[in-house]
């Protein structure tokens, strides 16, 4: 179970850090009261709250879960958001959703379809570098895609140590390589990032719709960092070739040869899937149509699975679900969702929107880059789903303005997971690996050694999403309507207000 | 409003706990077992202690368990009694000298010790304030030569024999253990797991630091890879093929894949307790007691029991 390192610092240091950060919090709130999109006191207070939350995150990420304890507490106190709102925007549905997801991941790791994977390539004849390098980069963005990016990275570097500990080479540029394809496969569905659940919930997408906007960027993403992942670690890949073909003349293999059952993993992971895939029909047959049952059988799919999964198997049961869920993050979540509520309730965003909107020339399409790039500098220093917690109510305020917005939603999707492979603590996957990789003593890896090839995939990467944005015609929402004709409506009758998105 | 001082610990001599009525010199001729009742009585009548037969079944008791020839010719019998207040202590002395057990030579100076029940440190203690005389080889023969009960006193009193305020690791560590060198191999460190049937091995720097443990559970990790223990039915795997790797593989394998850096250790002059406290925390099953980072003894789980609850 992942866990938050604490990092032991000298008193002063810490005091100085406090003091930066009440100092940021303080010229965050003074700024939005200067540019008018906080006016009121209890505005201030929730643009105070939320920023010191996200700087906790940055200088302090053990207290994360404290500090954002003590804000919603602050904005209740305060009343700058009433408890009704707390709860109703601290989003339980995805909650649910990523509760069921770590539950069926929990058990297909304990049916050895996990472990299936991982021995299947061990086990493949004639490997090379090369090859080992390519598997590597579509296994990491395949699973992050199916099973979530922590448990994506986890699966993946075990197969990392197996291959490099057998081959005494230096694991760490394989481990680069698997976290920067897990961030960017991550994006390619809902069930890779909490991010897509959340921004596909929020834009009222259905699971294949999300699919078909997200894989052709992530594919040419994924492509795009194997061939420079290719180049750039070229030695280590020729190292491990050589190794490798050293291994074979003395007849060793990578790794233990234990043929291990997967056929119910497998099914498993097959039937949730293809539930999860057509979601939308089930609804439609279930009649769970109209805005309060969006998505509602999506959400639901990973609670059903999880659920049978533990009538199965009631003796895991309580395993799955004390130590294969990460509460943690998942509270995390929740109270920062509750936050940004409070954004929302102030009207805070509803005026950032406003501003952007008058600010912004040339349509939706010209604040593709300002989202992707805020997102991804964010996303690169503070966990992602901050960004997209504080986007979120200012694109469906902007939805009001146009539905033409609605490619912002596709631009902090991308920024967000994209972003993440900029800097060592630019997501929880690369927080996890760098994690194990020290424990298992194998190595250390610097936050330059990081940023140099990270900088490099982040931008590429980046600037792919961005030009692809642009030509693509991305799916729309359900009830999504033409432009001409939302400009025309007032935006409650657009289908997208806020709360109709929702 | 007016702070008193805190009471200055006095330390408590040896010499404090008898006087030179419980000296009985010279007893030649005579029994382990004859000896202990003789003395036993001798400190019972001068103290007014009434369960002498009680006392003297756990005496013998204890010495049947184990001897207490601790070195160079002298033997410390003892019981922990309930309901006894304080320590009692009687002395013997025999020019002859008397087996106390067969594998031993003749014991010439022999400290009979009553110890109430829940003070466990306090037999430790006056193991430690005899520490001179234990160490010289000649002390017991050179008491047992002296006449009087009092000559005997004088020469206890000369000693100083201050009982220390505490026991510490170093006090119930064993000295001798096994370990191995950071620059071995698996394949040393499988042997010595099973010829020596320990299942945790210290492992040293060149410089006689310690740098770690090898745990023989730890080597089963290494040959079923995380991966593998995913899975809560392992029954698929019906033969040892996780253990092809480092059967391949151990002679050229360094333990530092084993090596475990987190264990319980304490420093040689850290409280007795302390090891209780080290143990729970890491789960372990022996502490390991530090001079700086040289290793000078263990105490496994066991014995600290024995030093805590039987000795």
């Amino acid at each position: 179970m992942y866990s938050e390192p604490v990092v032991k610092t000298s008193p002063l240091h810490v005091l100085g850090k406090i003091a930066f950060m009440a100092g940021l919090t303080a010229l965050a709130g003074w700024g939005a009261h200067h540019v008018g999109i906080a006016v009121k006191p209890l505005q201030v207070v929730a643009v105070c709250t939320f920023t010191s939350v996200i700087f906790t995150t940055l200088f302090f990420p053990a207290h994360r879960i404290a500090v954002a304890f003590l804000g919603v507490a602050v904005l209740v106190g305060t009343r700058g958001m009433t408890l009704q709102g707390m709860l109703h925007t601290a989003e339980l549905d995805i909650i649910l959703f990523l509760v069921g997801m770590m539950i069926i991941v929990g058990a297909l790791k304990d049916l050895g379809f996990l472990t299936w994977i991982i021995q299947t390539i061990i086990n493949t004849k004639k490997m090379t570098g090369t090859t080992f390098t390519v598997i590597l980069c579509v296994l990491s963005a395949l699973l992050s895609s199916l099973i979530g990016e922590i448990s994506s990275i986890v699966v993946v570097l075990a197969l990392v140590f197996q291959v490099c500990d057998t081959l005494k080479i230096r694991a760490t540029p394989f481990v680069l390589i698997a976290v920067l394809c897990t961030n960017i496969g991550s994006a390619a569905t809902m069930l890779g990032n909490p991010v897509g659940i959340f921004i596909g919930n929020k834009a009222g997408l259905t699971f294949s719709q999300f699919v078909f906007g997200a894989v052709p960027i992530a594919l040419v993403a994924l492509v795009s960092t194997m061939i420079v992942v290719l180049l750039w670690y070229r030695k280590s890949i020729a190292g491990m070739s050589l190794k490798m073909e050293e291994h074979r003349k003395v007849h060793q293999g990578l790794g233990p040869l234990v043929r291990i059952p997967h056929r119910r993993g497998f099914f498993v992971l097959t039937a949730t899937i293809l539930i999860i895939a057509f979601h939308h029909q089930i609804e439609n047959i279930l009649g769970l149509t109209g805005a309060d049952n969006t998505n509602a059988f999506l959400i639901i799919t990973p609670l059903i699975i999880a659920g049978l999964l533990m009538v199965y198997r009631p003796r895991r049961a309580r395993h799955y679900v004390e130590n294969e869920i990460e509460w943690w993050t998942l509270l995390f979540f929740m109270l920062l969702f509750a936050i940004a509520g409070g954004l929302q309730e102030q009207e805070v965003t509803g005026k950032l929107a406003d501003k952007l909107a008058e600010i912004t020339t040339g349509g939706p399409k010209a604040l593709i880059p300002f989202v992707l790039g805020i997102t991804s500098i964010g996303s690169a220093f503070v966990d992602n789903i901050v960004f997209v917690a504080a986007f979120n109510p200012v694109i469906q305020s902007l939805l009001e303005h146009s539905s033409g917005y609605s490619i912002l939603w596709w631009a902090l999707l991308f920024g967000a997971c994209f972003g993440g492979n900029i800097t060592v603590v630019g997501s929880t996957a690369n927080i996890v690996a760098l994690g194990l990789l020290e424990k298992r003593g194998h190595d250390h890896i610097s936050f330059f050694e990081w940023i140099k090839v990270g900088l490099a995939i982040g931008v590429l990467t980046g600037a792919i999403a961005w030009g692809m944005l642009n030509v693509m015609e991305m799916p729309k929402p359900l009830g999504h309507r033409p432009e001409a004709k939302a400009a025309a409506l007032p935006a409650a009758a657009t289908g997208f207000s806020p709360k109709t998105a929702q | 409003m007016h702070k008193t001082a805190p009471p200055t610990k006095v330390s408590l001599s040896l010499t404090s706990f008898f006087s030179a009525d419980d000296i009985l010199p010279h007893q030649e001729d005579v029994s382990r077992n004859q000896l202990i009742r003789q003395l036993l009585l001798h400190v019972a009548n001068g103290h007014g202690l009434m369960e002498v037969d009680a006392y003297y079944t756990a005496i013998i008791e204890r010495e049947n368990a184990n001897n207490t020839v601790v070195s160079n010719g002298i033997a410390i019998p003892h019981a922990r009694i309930n309901d006894l207040q304080r320590p009692y202590v009687g002395v013997a002395t025999s020019t002859k000298g008397i087996r106390f057990a067969e594998d031993e030579p003749p014991v010439h100076l022999i400290l009979l010790v009553l110890i109430p029940r829940d003070q466990p440190g306090l037999y430790l203690q006056i193991l430690r304030a005899l520490a001179n005389i234990l160490r010289d080889r000649d002390a017991a023969r050179s008491v047992s030569q002296l006449a009087t009960a009092e000559e005997v006193m004088r020469f206890f009193e000369r000693g100083g024999m201050i009982l220390p305020d505490y026991v510490c690791a170093a006090d119930i560590m064993d000295d001798e253990f096994i370990a191995l060198r950071d620059n071995d191999t698996l394949k040393t460190c499988i042997d010595c797991f099973i010829a020596k049937q320990v299942s945790e091995i210290p492992v040293l720097d060149c410089d006689g630091d310690m740098v770690g443990i090898v745990r023989a559970g730890a080597l089963l990790k290494v040959c079923l890879p995380e991966y593998l223990l995913w899975m809560s039915d392992l029954s698929p795997i019906i033969n040892f093929e996780p253990f092809t790797a480092i059967l391949h593989n151990e002679q050229d394998t360094r333990l530092s894949g084993i090596l475990l850096e987190d264990f319980a250790s304490v420093q040689m002059n850290a409280p007795a307790v302390s090891v209780a406290g080290e143990i729970t925390r890491h789960n372990a099953s022996r502490c390991y007691v530090l001079n700086g980072k040289k290793l000078m003894g263990l105490i496994s789980l066991p014995r600290f029991l024995n030093k805590v609850f039987r000795e």
